[in-house]
C-alpha cells in the first residue's frame, strides 16, 4: 500500500536499520514543518525519540541525514511507480499509471512532496539530477521495448524541472493535499518527452477522468 | 561585473531602464544597501551573511540600516522585490505590444532570458538565494508565480489558443522558471539567450501543438 510504504514508522525499532529509518522519518517531518534550514539535530533526535549518540552512529551530520532522506524518498517513489504498471502496458499507459501513483503517494504525505521539490532543491540544486537518473532510463526503456528505440520529442530532462516547479507551487499555495489536481499536467509532462504532444494530451485526458473529484481539465 | 560581453548584451536590450545594475546604482543609502545584499548573499550564501557584511559592502552605518529595514531578511526581500518588479515591467512592455500571440510569447521569453543573462549575480540572487531564506520563501514564490500567470493571461489576445490543459499557464511559467533556474545553478547564465528557439518551442507546444510551435520558431 502506498500509505504504509511512505507513512512514518510507528513501531519502536530496536535494530540499526529501524533506527535509521526513524531518524529519516523525523528529518522528513521536521523539514515539512519548519524547512531544512531551520531544522536542528535536536529536533530530529526529539522527533525520532532516540539519543544524540544514536544519531551520530548513523549519520555524520545533518546534511548526511538529509541526503539519506532524499535517497530514501526517491527509492520509495520508484517502488510506487513500478508497482503501478503492468508488464504489458503500452509505454504511455504505463507512464500515466506510474505518474498517477506517485502523485497520489505525494498527496498522502505532503511533507515528502515538499522535501523533494522545495527543500531538496534549496539545499542541493543538483538533486534534480538524481531524479532524472532515477526515472529517465526507465522511460526510455519503456518506449524502446515497443518501438525498438526511444525517440525524444522534447528534452526529457526538462520535464522534471517543470513538474518540480508545478508541485512546489501547489505546495506554496497551501494545497499539498490537492496535488492530484495537477495530475493532467504531470501526466502530460511525463508522456511528452518520448510520446509526443498528442499522446500526452490523450493520457492527460484519461488521467483526468480517473481523478477523484472530477478535477476539471476543461472547465 | 566584467565589461565586455555583458555590456554588449545590455546594449542590445531595448531602450529604457532595464534590469538591476542601473537601478541599484549608488544613489542613496537604501539603494546601496540593496545592491550590497545582492552581492554579499550571492558570495557568502544567505545563512552566513550578517547585517555587518551588508553594511561593510555598502559603506552604510548600522543605524541607517535599521531605519530602513527590520533585519537582514527584510533587506533581502526588498532587493528581491525591486528586481522582480523591474523584470516584470520589461516583460510587460514586450509581451503586451501589438502582434500575433506566438510572436509576443517569443518576445517575452527573449526579454526574460536577456534580463537574467545580463547579470549572473542578479540571476543567482533572485532564483537561487531566495529559496534558502526558510519559511518566508513559500509565500513569495507563490505570489510571483501567480503574478507571472496573470501577466500571461493578460496578454492572451483574440488569436491566443485555448489549450486543452486546464493549467497550461502554470505549465508555461513552470517551463520558463525551471529551465532558467537550472542554467543558473549550472553557472551557464550568460548563455541563456541561446535557449530562445528551444524554449520557445517547449513553451508553445502545450498551447498550439508540435507543428505550429515549430512553425512559430522558424518564422522568427
Amino acid at each position: 500500500m502506498v500509505a504504509s510504504a511512505l507513512g512514518p514508522t510507528s513501531a519502536p525499532g530496536l535494530g540499526a536499520a529501524d533506527q535509521r529509518r526513524r531518524i529519516i522519518d523525523a528529518m522528513i517531518d521536521s523539514c515539512a514543518e519548519k524547512t531544512y534550514a531551520a531544522t536542528t539535530i535536536t529536533d530530529i533526535v526529539a522527533k525520532a525519540r532516540i539519543s544524540r549518540t544514536t544519531f551520530y552512529k548513523q549519520f555524520d551530520d545533518k546534511r548526511a541525514c538529509f541526503d539519506a532522506a532524499i535517497g530514501h524518498c526517491i527509492e520509495q517513489l520508484q517502488e510506487v511507480a513500478a508497482s503501478a504498471q503492468d508488464q504489458d502496458d503500452p509505454p504511455d499507459d504505463a507512464v500515466r499509471k506510474a505518474a498517477t501513483a506517485v502523485i497520489d503517494a505525494l498527496a498522502e504525505r505532503p511533507g515528502l512532496a515538499q522535501l523533494l521539490t522545495g527543500d531538496a532543491i534549496a539545499v542541493e540544486p543538483r538533486v534534480i539530477e538524481c531524479y532524472r537518473k532515477a526515472t529517465i532510463p526507465g522511460l526510455e526503456a519503456l518506449w524502446s521495448r515497443r518501438d525498438g528505440s526511444a525517440q525524444a520529442h522534447s528534452d526529457p530532462r526538462l520535464a522534471f524541472g517543470k513538474a518540480q516547479v508545478l508541485i512546489l507551487n501547489q505546495i506554496a499555495i497551501g494545497a499539498a493535499d490537492r496535488l492530484p489536481e495537477l495530475l493532467p499536467e504531470i501526466v502530460y509532462l511525463a508522456v511528452t518527452p518520448f510520446g509526443g504532444h498528442e499522446a500526452a494530451l490523450h493520457q492527460s485526458r484519461l488521467a483526468n477522468q480517473s481523478a477523484p473529484s472530477g478535477v476539471a481539465a476543461g472547465e | 561585473m566584467s565589461d565586455s560581453p555583458e555590456d554588449l548584451r545590455r546594449w542590445r536590450l531595448p531602450r529604457g531602464r532595464h534590469g538591476l545594475p542601473r537601478e541599484l546604482v549608488e544613489r542613496s543609502q537604501r539603494e546601496r544597501l540593496l545592491a550590497s545584499v545582492v552581492k554579499v548573499t550571492v558570495a557568502n550564501g544567505y545563512e552566513s551573511t550578517t547585517v555587518g557584511d551588508i553594511l561593510t559592502e555598502a559603506g552604510v552605518g548600522r543605524e541607517s540600516f535599521y531605519e530602513l529595514f527590520d533585519d537582514k531578511l527584510d533587506c533581502m526581500l526588498a532587493a528581491h522585490k525591486l528586481l522582480i518588479d523591474s523584470l516584470e515591467e520589461r516583460v510587460r512592455e514586450g509581451y503586451l505590444e501589438e502582434g500575433a500571440w506566438t510572436a509576443r510569447m517569443r518576445k517575452a521569453l527573449s526579454i526574460t532570458l536577456e534580463w537574467f543573462a545580463a547579470d549572473p549575480e542578479v540571476a543567482r540572487f533572485t532564483l537561487v538565494e531566495l529559496s534558502t531564506v526558510g519559511p518566508a520563501f513559500r509565500p513569495i514564490f507563490q505570489a510571483e508565480f501567480a503574478r507571472a500567470e496573470a501577466l500571461l493571461e493578460e496578454g492572451m489576445g483574440d488569436d491566443a489558443p485555448t489549450p486543452e490543459l486546464a493549467q497550461a499557464n502554470s505549465l508555461a511559467v513552470g517551463t520558463i522558471l525551471a529551465r532558467i533556474y537550472e542554467e543558473v545553478v549550472l553557472g551557464r547564465v550568460a548563455e541563456l539567450p541561446r535557449l530562445l528557439p528551444d524554449l520557445t518551442y517547449e513553451l508553445l507546444v502545450p498551447f498550439v501543438g508540435e507543428e505550429r510551435a515549430r512553425a512559430a520558431v522558424q518564422q522568427a
